[in-house]
Parts: structure tokens; sequence; C-alpha cells
């Protein structure tokens, strides 16, 4: 399946759903990031200062030499300092001595707090710090640390930490709830797109409907209103359809110009040496017949060429049959031949009348002409691979029919253009030649009772 | 029997007319749909040879509004135009025939004959009346097996006759189809061959209907 895959070939409509889906998730997804990250510094700096808070009152009774207050376990006003390992902690160190002396909250259970300076965490304002730390129950804390110095020249480092856990669970409860409503909101750009892309494409699907009801034959016009930016294409469409149409008919009338041009004239020639028996009465007669032929069999092949590739023509069977059954009946009046057609109803042939005719008048032509008292015209309706409707022709007679080496060199005939003498019998190449122009077939066959069974298989709409 | 031929190339116009003739026919021609058009409303013909490809007023529309106008004689149409539609519109139209160019005038004289023949209601090509015999294919007529010979005038007569055995024929309508239009009638001339015709047959088919014309019929079988 993947390998059938192609980009080229993906539909209008996806492109834009893809691509404003892919566009919407990785801004979305972007402004995400951006917000949580905001949103943890902003979070950081909360409780960076709450901690900030518990370092100035440190520093302010230090520096009213408050020292019982400072070494007060409960002096900060705060429990959480007296509990074993709350993962609420302060620390004063004692700097500028041979040896530091560390003075801890109860909490901290003997413990001791890195100094971040030894972490590598850069100072601002010269003298504060903040940073995480793993504390000494393995968790993960936030520090913040200041170094003041008194005028005396005694220097401290005050340390509190606080349980980081804080600050991660509002980031997390930031994070969900901006997830979720980020989510819901790419949902909804979702339905919009698809909304959009539908709404936005619909004059292009009509159009295309309109093209494919022209292929199949059902129309032969882009009708119907379509906006400013592509009513051009649906205009150029139509007009060239005109085209193709106008060149056909006149190439037609050209070919039938000049068969009547070139055939009048020979005609006269062919007459004028009728009763004569001279030398070149002769020869006129045997050049001019050579003249027939070659003009009927290039007449032929150009009115088949002229044919090649109409779209959006449809015939109906029905009265083109009719047409012929009428026809024979009068041509083959002393033969007394009695011509039965079995149609199933509502079959149109995809390509125009005139071919239609000509197809099934050399092959009726032909089988009125050895059937003995009956010719049989069969057309039914099937559908071929790729789902494509088709119709086959039946015509068959009671003539004495063909051997099925003689088949193939009959429908053949025309095929091998410079081993052809033309002439005569070429009715059933002829029809072999169109109806390959339209994707068709001919076949022969022999009928029930002998005779020629010629099955002809044609585009149907 | 009286043709007309409609046909715009002088040249096969003028052969037309000339085979025709030869082959016993009395036949007016025409050059253009509108001539054509017009003798075919006026003119009581037996056949008509229709070219479709015709300046003024094209071959279809002329048989059209022949046929619109109840004139039912046989009409074989010429055409360069072999597409089995453009048949199947001619017989539409009210064809009877179709003979595509370019042809020999062989065919189309075959053609014409069992027109004619199959508008009279014969189906062979030999038409008999008692001892008579005509062969429309030869052109002979044979009494009692002997052929006898007959002018191209008295031909037509004979041939006009033979076609509708039985039928009172009145001086008219023989006038009408054995001269063509340029001819001076003469109702009085036609007394004058059917007389050398009942003489050249040395048997009495052609009887005279006072008043009414003639009727071809076979002798009474002799009453004894």
């Amino acid at each position: 399946m993947m390998s059938r895959f192609s980009l080229s070939r993906l539909s209008i409509g996806s492109r834009l759903f893809i691509s404003a889906i892919l566009c919407s998730l990785i801004i979305l997804f972007g402004a995400g990031l951006v917000l949580s990250t905001i949103y943890r510094r902003a979070s950081e700096r909360a409780f960076d200062e709450r901690l900030q808070v518990y370092v100035q009152s440190v520093a302010a009774n230090l520096a009213s030499k408050n020292v019982s207050n400072v070494f007060d376990p409960y002096g900060l006003g705060d429990p959480r300092f007296t509990l074993p390992l709350s993962g609420w902690y302060w620390q004063i160190r004692t700097e500028g001595l041979a040896k530091p002396e560390v003075t801890s909250s109860i909490s901290l259970f003997g413990g001791r707090l890195p100094k971040l300076e030894t972490l590598n965490v850069p100072a601002h304002d010269g003298t504060a710090r903040e940073g995480y730390i793993i504390g000494p129950d393995e968790r993960r804390l936030r520090l913040v640390e200041r170094a003041i110095e008194f005028p005396d020249g005694s220097r401290f480092l005050v340390q509190i930490a606080g349980n980081a856990d804080e600050i991660e669970l509002t980031i997390q409860s930031f994070g969900k709830a901006l997830w979720t409503s980020f989510g819901l909101l790419a949902l909804a750009l979702g339905v919009t797109t698809i909304f959009q892309v539908r709404f936005g494409l619909l004059p292009l699907s009509r159009l295309s409907n309109e093209i494919s009801a022209i292929r199949r034959g059902s129309s032969d016009h882009v009708s119907g209103k379509f906006p400013d930016d592509i009513s051009p294409v649906a205009d150029e469409i139509n007009l060239l359809l005109d085209v193709n149409r106008d060149i056909l008919a006149r190439a037609r009338t050209q070919v039938g110009n000049l068969a009547h041009a070139l055939k009048t004239p020979l005609s006269v020639l062919i007459n004028e040496v009728s009763d004569e028996d001279t030398p070149i009465a002769n020869k006129v007669r045997e050049q001019t017949s050579l003249m027939r032929d070659q003009v009927n069999w290039h007449l032929d092949r150009a009115r088949a060429a002229a044919r090649a590739g109409v779209i959006g023509v449809a015939t109906d069977i029905a009265p083109a049959v009719a047409g012929l059954e009428r026809t024979f009946l009068k041509i083959y009046t002393d033969k007394n031949l009695t011509i039965e057609s079995i149609l199933a109803p509502d079959l149109k042939f995809r390509g125009e009348k005139q071919d239609l005719e000509e197809m099934l008048g050399n092959l009726v032509d032909n089988a009125c002409k050895w059937a003995r008292r009956q010719v049989v015209i069969k057309a039914s309706a099937f559908t071929g691979a790729n789902d494509h409707p088709f119709v086959v022709f039946d015509v068959s007679d009671d003539g004495p029919g063909l051997p099925p080496e003689k088949r193939t060199e009959v429908i053949k005939r025309g095929e091998r253009l410079d081993e052809t003498v033309p002439g005569t019998g070429l009715g059933l190449s002829i029809v072999a030649d169109l109806a390959k122009l339209y994707g068709g077939e001919l076949t022969l066959d022999s009928a029930e009772n002998g005779g020629l069974r010629a099955l002809l298989r044609l585009p149907a709409v | 029997m009286r043709l007309l031929v409609v046909e715009d190339d002088k040249d096969l116009n003028r052969q037309l007319v000339k085979a025709l003739s030869q082959a016993g026919y009395a036949v007016d021609s025409a050059l253009d749909g509108e001539e054509g058009q017009f003798l075919g409303e006026t003119e009581p013909y037996d056949a008509v040879i229709l070219d479709l490809g015709l300046p003024k007023i094209d071959g279809v529309k002329v048989l059209e509004s022949w046929r619109e106008a109840g004139r039912v004689m046989p009409v074989l149409v010429l055409t360069a135009r072999d597409a089995w539609s453009d048949k199947v519109k001619s017989f539409d139209a009210g064809a009877d025939d179709y003979v595509t160019k370019p042809f020999h005038i062989e065919e189309i004289l075959a053609r014409l004959r069992a027109l004619v023949r199959r508008a009279s209601g014969h189906a062979s090509s030999d038409l008999v009346c008692g001892p008579v015999r005509v062969d429309t294919r030869s052109g002979r007529v044979l009494v009692d097996g002997e052929a006898i010979r007959l002018t191209s005038h008295e031909y037509r007569l004979m041939s006009y006759l033979m076609h509708h055995v039985g039928r009172i024929i009145s001086r008219t309508e023989l006038v009408e189809h054995l001269y063509d239009q340029d001819f001076d009638r003469d109702s009085n001339t036609i007394e004058v061959f059917v007389g050398r015709l009942r003489k050249k047959l040395g048997i009495d088919v052609i009887k005279t209907i006072r008043g009414l014309g003639y009727v071809l019929e076979p002798p009474a079988p002799p009453s004894a």
C-alpha cells in the first residue's frame, strides 16, 4: 500500500488539512513550551522570594547580634525548620575563620547543606545565589544563599532551603491545564480546518464532478456558476470542448468535400470510357478503378483519424439501430430478410453517432449480404475492469459463415497498410480500426446456425 | 418510363441522360436543387436519380419536400458521401436506393430497373402478359419466344404498359410518362404508336377503352 502512495497524488483537501494541522500543532507546541518555561521561572522566583524573606530575617538577626534568636530553633517562626528532614532547612556559615563555624536548623538533623558556589552556580548582585541541590534526605531542594559582610568584618553565608516538590507541583498542575486546553484548541482548529477545506474546495469538487460527467458522456458542457478564481478554468474547458468539436466537424466536412470533389470527376471518367474498347480507354478504366479504391480507402482512414480523441459525447443506441434497420430493410428489399433487434434498455455508446452507425452499418451490411433469411442484432451492457461500463453488440446471420483461419485475416486487412490492396471487403477491418480508436474490440465467431457472428465491444455510458 | 436526373456536375449529368435515354427511358434533367425540386413536384416521374450534394437546395431537403408533398416515385440517391450515417439520413428522408460515387452506369441502370419494377409491384425483371414477355434487363420484347424489333419510343410505350398490366391508362398519363418535357406533346402520336405496336406484336393484347384510354390484358382464351 505504501509503495502506491505518492505525495504528488495527494488531494488538495488533504494537503490543506495536513499542512494546517501540522502548522497549528507546531505553533501550539512551541507556545506551550514557552509558556511553561515562563511559568517555571515565575514559580521559582516566587519560591525564591519566600526563601529570601527568611534570609533577610536571619540577616537582620545576625546584624542585631541577636544570636540567641538566630539559633533559636523556633526563631524563624516556621515549625517546618524544626521537624527533622522536613525539606525545609536553614544554615549559617561563619566565614573568614580558619575553621568555619556552621549553625543549622534542627530539621537538618546534623546534615550539611552544600555551598552553591562550589556547585558553580553563578551569583547575582555579587552575593546571592539560587539553585537546586539534593538534600540530606535525597530530596530535591531549592536553595537560596547569600553572603553577608558586616562593617566589623565578620562574614556569614546564610542558606535557606525549601522543598522543591512544591514548585514542581504547581508547575505540574499548570502544565496539565495548559496542555489540556491546548489539546482542545488543536482539536477545534482541526475541525475548523476540515470545514474550511470542504467549504473552500466545494466549487473545485463541483467542477471535477462536471468534468467527469462530460467524460462519462452524460453532459457536454461545464455548467453552473463558479467563483471568480476558477470560473476562467470552467470557461476554458468549455471553449476547449467547443474547439474540439469544431475541429472535428470541420475535419469531417473537409473529408466529405474531398470525397465529393474527387468522386464526381472519377464517375465522369469511368463512364466516359465505359463503351469504348481502345487501349487508352482500357488504361483509363484500369487507373480510375485503382484511384477509386485508393480514394475510398484513404477517406475511410481520414474519417477515422478525425474522430480520435472526442470527449463528452454520448449516443443513444436504440434510435441508431432502428435507423440502420429501416435502411437495411430498404436496401435488401429483394432478399426479403427479417432483421431482428434485441436491445437492453437505455443503452448509450460513449462516442459519436456517426461512428456508431459506421461500425454497426458495416457489420449489419456484411450480415445482410451473406444472410439467407435472417439477421439478428443484440446489444447488452456489461461492466468491465475498473468499473468501466461497456456495451457488446452481437450481429449474427444465417449465411455460410467464415472459417476460423479467415476471420483474423478479414479483421486485420486494414492494419498492414502497405501490403494491403485497397478494395472491397474492407468493411470489417474499418469496424475493427474504429472500435480500437474507442478502446473497443471486434471479434468474429460462428453463430449457432453456422452463420457469421460478429461481437463488437464498445465503451458505454 | 420517364425519369428525372438531378445532378450538378454537367459532365456526369450529360452521361447519365445519354445512357438512360439509350436504355429506353424518357429523361429530364436538372442541374440544381431548386430546379430539381420543382420538376419532381410538378411532373409525374417513374423514378428519380438524385444527387445529394446540390447547389441552391440540398438533395436531402429536396427529397424530404417531395415526400411531404406526397410524391411517392422511387428515388435513387447518388452521392459521394458513403458513410452509413449519410445513408441512414437519405433513407429516412425517403430514398429507395443508394449508389455511391464513383459508379458504373450499368449499376445505376440495374438499380433503376429494380426500383421501377418494385414500384409497380413486380418481383421479377421479366414482365409477362400472356404470350408477351419483356426482359427489362436486355430491353427485349418477345412474343411466343420470338424477339420483335421496336423503336425506342415503341419500347417505352410497351414497357410502361407491361408494368401496369390490367390497369386502364389514359392517353395523358402515357404522354406524361413516355416523353421528356422538351418533347412536343401531342396525344395523337400516342394513337399512332399504339397502332404500330399492335401491328408489330401481331396479337390483340392492347385494348382501347373508349373515352378512358388503353389497357393491356392477356388475350382471352379461345372460346370454343
